[in-house]
Formats: structure tokens, sequence, C-alpha cells
């Protein structure tokens, strides 16, 4: 009994001076954001009169290290030439990086104080994290820009998909079969792929084109940790498939093409744009892979012959010299190119709260960075463009891959109606 | 009255309250960055209780208490979730719901808990590892209730017309108060409640039963504990915190994923006990604060440490730092304060009292001084 009345009084005494304490002032109570800078323009979370904080959350220390690595210094690197070139609306970009290891709940945490502190988020690694805050990117009005192409994340106005989305590659990529004769009406294809929503995206893709064409698909769904496909190779070969679709990480890639080719299936593989990294080819794999295997991507690869993909090839090696060229340099630049487009836009129109970017950024119909195929960001609930690069690996040439068909929509593709927010 | 006063005015007394005048008045200062943390280690607090009263103070290692943490996570957000197109849930009342994931993370224990009472420590532990990769396989492919790979929207609590969400917002003492600030206060009522009533089982019968068990199960079987069912009810007892704990990570993601109920956050929950020390509700809570802060602490301060590189530059990026960190602090733990955190306040507390108390009688005072 005494002790209860000891635990009350307790109690009450806290809570008292907690009131009392919570009555001074606090940086938090409300009137203090939402003003206007000298010039006039209207400012929202991380913007000053002389800057600009933008925010990056990716995986520098997990399964896609080499992939954030490449795209967070490339992106760097933009940023460093706007602010070199004056930068936007008299104020200097600042990143603010932050490494969430391919673990959503970092990413929560990291979101988190990204959320109060900085206007947007030009890189967002992987679409388990983004998932994972979605409903908090759409509450916060946080432009973003995903490191991911899964159909999970269109239909979200503040959220960008750049490029196509996986399913709309696959089915560039069976079309490019059939009009190459690789495969043909009423054959087996294998699809091998991760479950979750990458994989998921891409299948459903394969199966809309599968569909059209009287293709069968056999499946293989495999996990994030499977490393070795023999299992998946030996099924296929008892199916006798036409063709390998693979939707999975490098690793998976170099397995399966190199245990396929030791058995002597001549059969051609293609992958999604994650099947690949120009790493591969410094692996015993590497035979296997330069024959027979194509990719699909929607970005340009960095032997692209186009100006501003050859200035950023040779901005990039002079930044960061011995660092691997892969796509994931040049997507990462071009995403820092349309987040700066947005920007300057909202400066024009004096407004650079997360509403005014937003607005910005959506009344681009034809963005062209120069940098592969210009999109269309009006609207949120269809992939940004549907055309697809068809790439070949091949050794000792920047990025390690070269274009074998130009960026390319498909008849089929412009038909197809992709699921918004799930796969 | 005087020695009541006097005892109201005990150090601990005085700390308890400004321990909870701190806590109480973080939301109204802290940026949401500290808030989300702390809401984690408050949630990871609870299951670390829980896990505690089993490996800590029953002696049986448990590698499943991530699948708790997944039933009470999941049972919350399908119980309370309502049927879309691709999934399907109960639509229960939000308070409803949590309760009855808790017990279903209870019912789990239960399930599992003919395994529970007949093995005995280690062998229990890797007979609970099987649960993380069957919760794994559920997780991933039992898609109307889970969402697959992808994992589903968490619906905010709402008790008694008070929304746990963003908005509406709740403006006190000008602040406005959204969706983490009022969690912050809901945790930590959980928590006092959580640590309260496993102080009330340690302190009690249950708990000397329990430590009897731990330390001779011979002994306790002769005195008259019928250990397998003591097993088996302390197993229960864990994964209904696990559960609870679950609740509150779900409500603190706003999403539930798959992947984060694995196999390494059940190693983290060994890890907060045996840093935090074994066998008591504080050294639970104070290993959670530890294993749960430290990761989110360095990414987000880092950059002001020497030797650690900018995120993205050559060099020790911050993320690794924390993780070397976190294990020279295991090591350290393991090789020189068996009791963890605890262990070290203790021996610290007993130095100090020990210089306070002790006056070494070298010689005798003057009058006692032999003539």
């Amino acid at each position: 009994m005494k002790s209860t009345l000891r635990m009350t009084a307790v109690t009450a005494v806290a809570l008292a001076l907690a009131a009392g304490a919570a009555g001074c002032a606090s940086d938090k109570a409300t009137g203090g954001s939402g003003g206007a800078g000298a010039d006039g323009v209207k400012q929202g979370p991380g913007v000053t009169d002389k800057t600009i904080k933008l925010g990056v959350a990716t995986d520098l220390t997990g399964v896609y290290a080499p992939l954030g690595k490449s795209l967070t210094q490339s992106q760097q690197l933009y940023f460093e030439q706007t602010n070199a070139a004056g930068g936007v609306c008299g104020r200097k970009i600042e990143t603010v990086v932050r490494d969430h290891g391919y673990d959503p709940q970092k990413a929560v945490s990291i979101y988190s104080e990204l959320s109060t502190s900085v206007l947007a988020i030009p890189q967002f690694l992987g679409s388990p994290m983004v998932t994972a805050v979605k409903q908090r990117i759409e509450s916060d009005k946080m432009f973003t820009i995903p490191s991911a192409w899964s159909t999970t994340l269109l239909g979200s106005e503040p959220i960008q998909v750049t490029g196509t989305t996986y399913d709309v590659d696959m089915i560039n990529g069976i079309e490019w079969l059939l009009s190459k004769k690789l495969i043909k009406k009423g054959d087996k294809l294998g699809h091998v792929y991760f479950e979750g929503d990458y994989g998921g995206s891409a299948l459903r893709g394969a199966k809309f084109a599968a569909d059209k064409h009287g293709l069968t698909i056999v499946e293989q769904k495999i996990k994030a940790t499977d490393n070795d496909m023999g299992p998946q190779v030996a099924a296929l070969s008892k199916a006798k498939v036409a063709a390998i679709l693979m939707s999975a990480g490098p690793r998976q890639s170099a397995s399966l093409a190199g245990i396929a080719r030791s058995q002597g299936m001549k059969q051609p593989i293609l992958g999604s744009n994650s099947a690949f990294s120009p790493q591969l080819l410094a692996t015993p794999a590497k035979p296997a892979l330069v024959e027979g295997f194509f990719f699909t991507s929607a970005g340009a690869p960095i032997s692209a012959d186009l100006p501003e993909v050859k200035k950023l090839a040779d901005a990039y090696a002079k930044k960061y010299p011995g660092q691997p060229m892969d796509s994931a340099v040049v997507s990462g630049y071009g995403n820092g190119a349309i987040v700066v487009s947005a920007l300057k836009k909202a400066c024009e129109a004096k407004d650079l709260t997360r509403e005014g970017l937003i607005k910005a950024h959506r009344s681009d119909a034809n963005a062209d960075t120069g940098l592969g195929t210009p999109m269309n960001f009006t609207y949120f609930d269809k992939p940004a463009t549907r055309k697809t690069y068809v790439l070949q690996p091949k050794d000792k040439i920047p990025g390690g891959a070269v274009i074998v068909q130009e960026a390319t929509e498909s008849e089929l593709a412009t038909t197809y109606q992709p699921p918004v927010g799930s796969y | 009255m005087s020695s009541a006063l006097s005892r109201a005015l005990r150090p601990t007394v005085i700390a308890a309250v400004a321990g909870l005048v701190v806590m109480l008045v973080i939301p109204f200062y802290a940026e949401p960055f500290l808030l989300q943390a702390g809401l984690f280690a408050m949630a990871a607090a609870i299951g670390a209780i829980g896990l505690n009263l089993l490996t800590g103070s029953t002696g049986q290692l448990s590698m499943g208490h991530a699948f708790f943490l997944a039933v009470g996570a999941y049972g919350y957000v399908y119980f309370a979730g309502d049927s879309g197109h691709e999934l399907s849930g109960l639509g229960l009342p939000t308070p409803l719901a949590a309760v009855l994931a808790v017990v279903l993370a209870g019912l789990a224990g239960g399930l599992f808990s003919p395994i529970a009472g007949r093995l005995r420590g280690t062998y229990l532990g890797i007979a609970s590892l099987a649960l993380i990769f069957i919760g794994q396989h559920i997780l991933h492919n039992a898609h109307a209730i889970t969402g697959g790979a992808n994992g589903r929207d968490v619906p905010p609590l709402e008790l008694a017309g008070f929304s746990f969400a963003d908005t509406p917002e709740l403006v006190v003492f000008q602040v406005p108060l959204r969706a983490l600030e009022k969690l912050w206060f809901l945790a930590l009522l959980l928590l006092l409640a959580a640590a309260w009533v496993a102080r009330g089982i340690l302190r009690g019968r249950p708990g000397r039963a329990m430590g009897t068990i731990r330390d001779h199960e011979i002994a306790a079987g002769v005195m008259g504990v019928p250990v397998a069912r003591y097993r088996a009810g302390v197993f229960v007892l864990s994964s209904m915190y696990a559960g609870l704990a679950g609740v509150l990570l779900a409500m603190a993601f706003r999403r539930t994923v798959p992947d984060y109920f694995g196999i390494i956050l059940s190693l983290e929950y060994l890890a907060m006990i045996v840093i935090g020390g074994l066998g008591s509700v504080a050294g639970a809570v104070a290993g959670a604060a530890f294993v749960s802060l430290l990761p989110p602490l360095f990414t987000r301060y880092g950059d002001g440490l020497p030797l650690i590189a900018a995120p993205g530059a050559e060099g020790v990026s911050p993320a690794e730092a924390s993780r070397i960190l976190y294990g020279a602090a295991v090591v350290a733990v393991v090789l020189f304060f068996p009791g963890g955190l605890l262990g070290v306040w203790g021996r610290v507390r007993a130095s100090l009292a020990a210089r306070r108390t002790s006056h070494p009688l070298t010689r005798m005072e003057p009058e006692e001084q032999p003539t």
C-alpha cells in the first residue's frame, strides 16, 4: 500500500516537473518555420538563404554497396559541378549522405532524420527501404527518387521512378528476342527470379508478353541468398527452354551462365538491369557472359555514343580514378540532374517548399538530361518512359557493356497497363 | 512523517523522478530522428525483458525471439488491417487488435511449449532456431496475411477517439505532437508496465523457482518446482513480451517487412541481454538501449568523430565503425564484465559504498590510549 502511494507521489511529481519543463521554449514550438528568404523565395525544410540540403539514403556497406557507391559518387559529382557553376537560386547544394546498409529499420531511422533536415531525396536505394517509409514520404510531401524500378513504387505523387519499370523492360526484351529470331511462337522460356517485388514485377511483364505471343514461362523462384544456380539450370534444361530470362542479382547471373554453358546449353540469356555488373567480367564467369548473354536497361550505358555521357565518363574518371564505371554512374548523375532542373523551375516560381518542388517537377512533360531517353514526369501512375536498351557485356570497355539495340519501345509495351502500387 | 519524507528523498527515488521527467520532456524537444531511435529502443527493451526472463533467469536459450516479434507485429496488422483486393484483414478496433496480437504471440509460444518444456539450455536454442526459418517462409509466402516480401502498412492505433497518427496533430505547450511523439508516451507507459510486471515475477516465488531451475534443475525438482511446467510457462510469457514489442515496433515502423525479422534480430536480442546483464530487468533495458541506439547515433553523428570517413569517401564509414564498436563491446563485456553493464554499475556502487563506510581503525583515539 505504502509503495503504491510512493509510486503515485513519484509519478505526480515527475509529471508536474515535466509539464513545467515542456512549457519552456522549445525549437519544435509552432510558428517558426515556413518563412521566405531574403530574395522573396518561399523556403521549405533544409533551405536557407545560402544552401539547399538534399538527402541521400543509400547502401554503402550492404549487398548493394558497389551500386550505392557509384550512385552516390556520381551524384556528388553532379552537385559539385552545379555548385561550381553558381549553384541553384543563388544557393549551394549540400548533400546529407546516410548509409542504411540495406536494412529497413535503419532506413526508417534515417528517413526520420532526413524528414526534417532536407528538402528532397535525390537517391533512396532499394524498394523495400522506400516502401517502408512510403506512407511518410506521402504525408511529408518529400520529393524522392528511388534507385529501384519496381511497380510497387508507382502511384505516389512525391515519388519519381525514373526510366522504365522491370516489367516493361522484360516485355521489350522478349519482343527483341522474337525480332532477332532467337525464340519463336510456342517456345518455352525459363524465368529465374528473386522473390519479392523486383522479381515479381519482371515476372509479370514476362507473363504478359508470353500470353500475347503464345509462349510458356517456366518459373524458377529463388531467394536473394541462393548463389548456386545448379538446380535451376538442371530444371530448365529438363524443360527444354528456348531462352532463359534472369531477374536476380549479378552473382546469380554469373552462376547461371557459367553452369549452363559448361553443360552445353546454348540458349540466349536475357537479364533485367540489376542482373549484371561490370565486376563480373573480372571473374571466371567472363567467357560465359560475353557470349549469348544480354540485359535490358532504361538508362544508357557509360559506353554510349552520347555527348553528355562522354563528358560524364571523362569527369568521373578524373574525379574518381580507378573506380568501376557501371550503369549506376549514369543513373545517379541523371537523377541529380532531374532534381536540379526541378529546383531551378521551383526557384523561378519563387517557391522552394516541398509542395513547390513537386509542382515544378510534375510540370515537365519532356525532360531530357541528354543521358538517354527523355521522360515524362506529369503522371505518376505509369512509368516515365517505355523505351529499353538491350545491352551485351563486353570486355575492356568502360562500364563493361555495349548497346545491341538502341532505346526502343515495342508495340506491346505501349499497350501494357502496369499495376500501380503492387506487383 | 519525517521518516516518510527522508524515504521520499532517498537517492534512488530522486533518480527515478529525474529519469521519468527527462523521458517525459524529451518528445517536446528532440528531433524526429532521436524519437524514432528512442522508440525502437523502448520496444526492444520490452522484448529484451521477455528474453531475459527466459534466458537470463531460467537459463533457457532462445534463438526464436524474432519469430515471436514477427507474430506480434503481423498479428496486429492482420487483426487491425482492412481487407484489400489482395490483402485480408479483420478490421477490428486497434486496441483490441494489439491485445489479440500479444495473446497470439503467447499462443504461438504455447504451441512450442511441449518442446520448450522438455529441452534444456542450448538444445532449446537449436530447436528454436527452426522457428526463424519457418517464420521467414510464412512471412514471404502467406501473401494475403503478410503482404509477401513487400510487407504491409500498419494501421495507426486509435484509443477512444485519440489517434496515434501524424494527423490530426495534438498541440500541447505549443509543440505539435505527431505520431512519433504520441507513440513515445505510449511506449514509455508500456515499458514501465512491462518492467514492473517482470520485476514482480522475478522478486516473488516464481522468480526464485526460475533461478533454481537455471542453477540446479534436480534441486528444483526435489524442492517441488514443476520444472517442465515452469519452463513452458516462462517460454509463453517471454513470447508475449516479444509479441508486445512486435506490436510497438510495427507502430513505430508503420510498415512491416519480413526481412527485418531474421536471425540477426534474434542475435541482437541475445546481445542486448548479455551486454546489459543477465537475469535482471534493468540490465535488459540498459542492453536494449545500448544495442539499438549505438548504430543510428553513429550514422547520424559519425561525421564529427575522428578517424571516421564521410559516407561515400574512402575509409571506415560510420556504419562500419558502429559495427566494430558493437562487436568490441560484446567481447569486452564477455571478457571483463561478466555481469554486463548492470554489473559494472553494481561494482562502481559497491566500491563507492565501501569507501564511504569503511574507516579502517589504524590506531586508538587519544583517550583510549593506555596510559
